[in-house]
């Protein structure tokens, strides 16, 4: 069978890059400008889509305080202690490359109009939040940055296929030589070859319920969990052989109800003000960890509230310069829920999971090169990177640095028997009449992770939670029906949804120990055996691989390095 | 203050000084709340003491003594609690 007449469209391309946030964005307009053929594949519309769509009020790394990179990965293990706990749970080069890089990104994307200076023309480099220690976030007026991005993306000359989802990847011999991918609009199916992969489509959450109550509108538009992260990145590199990291790590989230938004750049972090946290009955107490919440919820004095009644007027103006950078929307929600954070407190998410932490993802090097040959990830969707600053630098990176890879003599030799295979499990759901809506998997899988995998685990209700997974996903998955292309993406969500979410409670399965806020109730003390261990995960001939490998440490010319 | 979990305590219609400046430059010169927004922002920063190191430092060591002073307590309540 040709490929010209499986597919409605071939593509050759140097570079395909799957995801057009900010690290997807930085990365092509990086790769152009070296003379690259580069193709930049968005589900959505690359002006208003990722974790920076609506804005960005503040950006980190950016050096200050003499701070070293040495001394910045010491600080950046630190806050990941919060969540991990203790032990190292990525590659350590890849924090010490963030800081050691990061004046490199500042000059490279003034070169690409975008802008990190403040209004006065210098660097903004706010107070640290928490009481002291190196000023490493800078406030950024950022309302517009993906709008700028796509437009210097469209200006690079990169081919940008909008609306536009990623089936999976195409191998040969172990190395990724393309994708497929169907427009979710007409359904075209498109053959993509290339020559290197970035991954660069965000975190994965979308298997806890994201913001009650109106979560049949996939309201989960906190900045960097939009409705968007149904890990479409981890899924297509874990099916194509890839190694995914720490699927184990879900943190208990931080998330305000009833639609209203916190201002990251100043509460609690980056202004230097701590938040204050109240019981219902307004008995005031420690920043509430999963533990904590859980006592609380124990003796009866939830919900949990979080304040800024006390901060000073001035901070209260920051604030509202915040939200105007990041979620104008805030102020018209916060009017409509009649709710003045000066006299307001505002009610926390209840006490489970919402997302996957920091060291989770497709599994990298400090040079982003995950386990294929051929594959690299980039921003929130590879391990150990999180935030702007951090796709920023990736993409830049990657972007700078692909053209040894895509140095190869021949073009890609593409699996005609795979292209159809990939096309039939994509379009399936077009012919199916009668069967199960995308969301109704969805919202069954989610309740399936909240209910049998949640914050406080044990063996019998991971078991149960593995079984009734596997009983959704033989008997619905293959009934999934789209009545329209648009629905294709959905259905194409939920596949990679449940295949993450098996990989998550096998993760879950193994680790037996309680470290962070990874709490088995069956295994209450640390295994040490796990100290500085990553869980890998991959799929080999279909069959789930699992691995606990030591995380890399510090390269030894790093650690020489003197203040 | 009304108890939080009461309709009462929400009745007090509120507005955001800043968002109320960006909705009259919109109405004002019929355009949108972003072209607003970029107008008015620079103007409101104005008014905020942003790089005032000494007022900072204040905010930020007030608030630290008061988290000292809750850790403590907690604390002695844990110790307490512990039988010590």
């Amino acid at each position: 069978m040709s490929l010209d007449k499986t597919a409605d469209r071939v593509i050759e391309t140097d570079v395909l890059i799957m995801g057009g946030g900010i690290a997807g964005c930085y990365c092509a307009v990086k790769a152009a400008s070296k003379g690259l053929n580069v193709t930049l594949v968005e589900k959505a519309k690359t002006d208003r889509s990722g974790s920076g769509a609506m804005g960005e009020d503040h950006y980190e790394p950016v050096p200050c305080d003499g701070v070293t990179p040495l001394e910045f990965v010491k600080l950046w293990q630190e806050r990941q202690h919060d969540v991990c706990g203790d032990g190292r749970f990525v590659d350590l080069n890849i924090p010490y490359r963030l800081l050691d890089k990061a004046t490199w990104v500042l000059d490279e994307s003034e070169k690409i109009g975008i802008t990190m200076k403040w209004t006065n023309g210098e660097y903004y480099h706010m107070p640290s939040g928490w009481f002291g220690g190196p000023r490493l976030m800078i406030r950024v007026h950022w309302s517009d940055i993906k709008p700028k991005l796509a437009n210097a993306v469209r200006s690079s000359g990169v081919n940008v296929l909008e609306r536009t989802m990623i089936v999976d990847l195409l191998t040969n011999s172990g190395r990724i030589v393309g994708a497929t991918a169907v427009n979710v609009r007409t359904g075209e199916f498109i053959v993509i070859k290339a020559r290197a992969v970035v991954l660069a489509t965000g975190i994965f959450a979308r298997c806890y319920e994201p913001e009650e109550p109106l979560f049949y509108k996939y309201q989960m538009k906190y900045h960097w969990c939009p409705a968007s992260i149904s890990g479409d990145g981890y899924a297509v590199a874990y099916r194509a052989g890839a190694e995914l990291a720490n699927m184990d790590i879900t943190g208990w989230g931080y998330r305000i109800r009833d639609d209203l938004c916190i201002s990251y750049g100043n509460f609690d972090h980056g202004d230097g003000i701590r938040a204050k946290w109240y019981t219902w009955d307004g008995e005031e107490i420690d920043y509430p960890t999963a533990p904590l919440y859980r006592e609380i919820e124990l003796k009866g004095k939830d919900p949990i509230y979080v304040s800024q009644e006390h901060l000073h007027d001035d901070y209260h103006r920051r604030m509202e310069v915040s939200f105007t950078d990041e979620k104008l929307i805030s102020f018209k929600i916060s009017e409509d829920r009649m709710f003045n954070p000066r006299k307001h407190r505002y009610e926390l998410m209840e006490n489970h999971p919402l997302n996957f932490m920091v060291p989770t993802g497709v599994y990298v090097n400090e040079d982003f090169k995950s386990s294929l040959p051929g594959l690299y990830a980039i921003g929130d969707c590879a391990t150990g990177l999180h935030g702007c600053g951090n796709a920023a630098l990736s993409g830049l990176w990657v972007g700078d640095h692909i053209d040894s890879n895509t140095d190869v003599a021949s073009a890609p030799d593409i699996d005609e028997a795979q292209v159809e295979k990939q096309k039939k499990i994509a379009l399936a759901p077009l012919n199916v009449s009668r069967g199960t809506e995308p969301i109704e998997l969805e919202l069954s899988t989610r309740y399936v992770c909240k209910r049998y995998v949640g914050m406080f685990k044990n063996e019998g209700r991971l078991r149960e939670g593995q079984r009734r997974l596997h009983s959704l996903k033989r008997e619905f998955l293959h009934k999934l029906m789209a009545k329209n292309p648009h629905y294709l993406m959905r259905a194409l969500e939920c596949r990679n949804i449940t295949d993450l979410v098996e990989v998550h409670i096998a993760a879950c399965l193994e680790r037996k120990e309680t470290r962070g806020q990874f709490i088995r109730l069956d295994y209450t003390e640390k295994d040490p055996s796990r100290d500085n261990m990553i869980t890998i995960q991959r799929s080999e001939n279909g069959q789930a691989v699992m691995e606990i490998r030591e995380a890399p440490d510090l390269k030894p010319e790093y650690l020489k390095e003197e203040k | 203050m009304a108890e939080p979990t009461s309709d009462k305590h929400y009745e007090d219609r509120f507005e955001f000084p800043l968002w109320r400046l960006i909705k009259e430059r919109a109405e004002e010169k019929d355009i949108s709340y972003h072209d607003a927004m970029f107008e008015v922002v620079p103007e409101y920063e104005k008014t905020i003491r942003y790089g005032d190191t000494e007022f900072e430092q204040q905010q930020i060591q007030k608030r630290r003594a008061e988290q000292l002073a809750l850790s403590e307590r907690e604390r002695k309540l844990q110790r307490i609690h512990e039988g010590g």
